[in-house]
């Protein structure tokens, strides 16, 4: 049975990636610093595979999350199942990966383009509580990318 | 490239993502008129309403909810609409959950969870709502049966 989890917890998180990525995306566009963007993509490619495997709770985000964050906020108003923010961090971990992918072939402004991507789906999901990820399920499926569970 | 055009970017892709989310945030859960709408074939949609199959719709409006597995506001939205039930005898709430119903899935050209179809009496879909239904549109919804 699925875990029931604050939602504020993956739009915390998502807000920690959205600036990660925002300065990613920066560096990522000056061939001076692009290889310490690469290493930082690294880095959210290790934190989507920990989100994607293991859930939003067992999370370093989350850990942080109801550590630091949730004591200072109210109650949530309600709980979200932990299965639609697992599923997206797997969007996030396929979109990461395009951007290591495309770095070690040798392709200019890779690192840039994914950073870019979540820098979109990460804003959307902290400040419009839009879970882009959660929203391509469907779609994913109509076109075949993903069956049955 | 220069940190100048850098910034610029930046600032135009955070541009464009927020009008994205402002546009979404604004039509998401608003209703959409059904012109000559089909009729909804409860045998082959499955439905079940405490824990009876649903063979005929009862009352004036029926809010046909779409769910899946992977669904943020499956479940709130939902609440809110048993909540309508209970408050008027006018209006029935189903929910389907097509996490595997890819033929509903296709059928209703549904893109995203929850989608409700608005039914009148005999099943004809009257309006279509995607996301999580905004009050305001569920009230309209209701009054457009004139009750």
């Amino acid at each position: 049975m699925a875990t029931q989890i604050d939602p504020r917890g993956p739009r915390f998180g998502a807000a920690i990636i959205n600036v990660l990525s925002i300065i990613i995306f920066v560096i990522a566009l000056d061939p001076a610093t692009e290889g310490l963007a690469f290493n930082l993509l690294v880095i959210a490619v290790a934190s989507f595979a920990i989100g994607t495997f293991f859930g939003n709770t067992k999370h370093p985000f989350g850990w942080l999350f109801r550590k630091f964050v949730k004591p200072r906020l109210s109650a949530p108003k309600e709980l979200e199942d932990s299965r639609p923010p697992q599923f997206a961090q797997g969007v996030g971990l396929f979109v990461s990966l395009i951007g290591v992918v495309l770095h070690l072939a040798g392709v200019t402004y890779g690192v840039a383009i994914a950073a870019g991507a979540l820098i979109g789906a990460s804003t959307l999901q902290a400040y419009f509580a839009y879970c882009l990820g959660c929203q391509m399920y469907l779609g994913l499926k109509r076109i075949g990318v993903i069956r049955s569970a | 490239m220069s940190i100048e055009l850098r910034i610029i970017l930046l600032v135009g892709l955070l541009a464009l993502v927020v009008a994205v989310g402002a546009i979404w945030k604004a039509k998401t859960g608003t209703a959409k008129k059904i012109q000559d709408g089909e009729y909804v074939d409860l045998k082959e949609l499955g439905a079940v309403k405490n824990g009876q199959p649903v063979t005929d719709l009862t009352t004036k409006v029926t809010f046909l909810q779409f769910s899946t597995d992977f669904c943020t506001f499956c479940g709130p939205t939902a609440k809110m609409l048993q909540a309508l039930e209970v408050a008027d005898p006018n209006v029935t709430h189903l929910e389907v959950n097509v996490t595997d119903r890819l033929d509903l899935v296709n059928k209703y050209n549904i893109m995203q969870t929850p989608t409700t179809l608005v039914l009148d009496r005999k099943g004809r879909i009257q309006s279509r709502i995607g996301g999580t239904p905004k009050a305001h549109t569920l009230v309209t919804e209701i009054g457009n049966f004139d009750i």
